[in-house]
């Protein structure tokens, strides 16, 4: 695999990610599915991971970058795993709805395996690391889309959880966005 | 403050493209560290599970 192939593939999985993203804030955004704080930090695995590939499309493919991809992968994993568990038991209940059958930490938790076994799948291809790596002097059109992307969906992850949190811990079960009850009511965020 | 890692990892992204990989993998560590501290918090009630 050449340097220039494993950019490529590195920026789609970086808009694979970045899709991950969006459609949990289509979630939010139109259901109303409110992101609890286990969720937060799912999706914090998730742009974690993009940092890796972001590594990998603008400095070129290193095993390092894929360390990283794969440590974010990890953690998300154990807090999507944390909560599959919460609500394995039958009866327990859920959180959210079910998207074709299972519920978003489950997709999660598939998902931060995927993004282990690519990552590794990826570090059998010796000779994208054989040339010493470097910063073109023009990022493609996808590698520059793919980055922006990620760049937006980290800072809006982050602006909606001021929002539903304000500055400090989210409630386990949320119900509204914090900050914004506070300004429509006068009073700062409940914590 | 559970924005923190979101806002931390969009500040890595935003050096790296600026060219900055030293100093971005720097945020990124912070970043990850403040992660895990955070799901440490979360996650402190046992699981109603038999293994």
């Amino acid at each position: 695999m050449t340097p220039a192939l494993s950019r490529t593939l590195n920026a789609l999985g970086l808009l694979a990610v970045s899709t991950v993203l969006i459609a949990a804030f289509f979630d939010q955004l139109v259901f109303g599915d409110l992101p609890c704080p286990l969720c937060l930090l799912q999706r914090a695995g998730f742009v974690v991971c993009g940092f890796g590939l972001a590594l990998n499309v603008k400095f070129g493919p290193r095993p390092s970058h894929y360390a990283m991809l794969i440590l974010g992968a990890v953690a998300g994993g154990v807090m999507a795993t944390r909560q599959t568990l919460l609500h394995i038991v039958p009866g327990e209940g859920a959180y959210g709805d079910a998207f074709f059958g299972l519920h978003f930490y489950a997709w999660a938790a598939t998902l931060f395996a995927v993004i282990v076994v690519g990552g590794a799948v990826m570090l059998l291809f010796d000779r994208q690391f054989e040339t010493p790596p470097q910063v073109p002097a023009r990022l493609s059109a996808l590698a520059l889309a793919s980055l922006g992307l990620a760049l937006l969906m980290a800072f809006a992850n982050g602006a909606s959880t001021v929002l539903e949190c304000g500055g400090g811990l989210c409630p386990d079960n949320p119900t509204s966005y914090q900050l914004l009850d506070a300004w429509r009511g006068g009073t700062g965020p409940a914590r | 403050m559970m924005s923190l890692p979101f806002f931390g990892i969009f500040l890595a992204l935003a050096l790296v493209m600026a060219g900055r990989r030293t100093a971005s993998i720097v945020v990124f560590g912070a970043s990850f560290v403040m992660l895990l501290v955070l799901f440490k918090l979360h996650a402190t009630d046992p699981l109603n599970i038999a293994l």
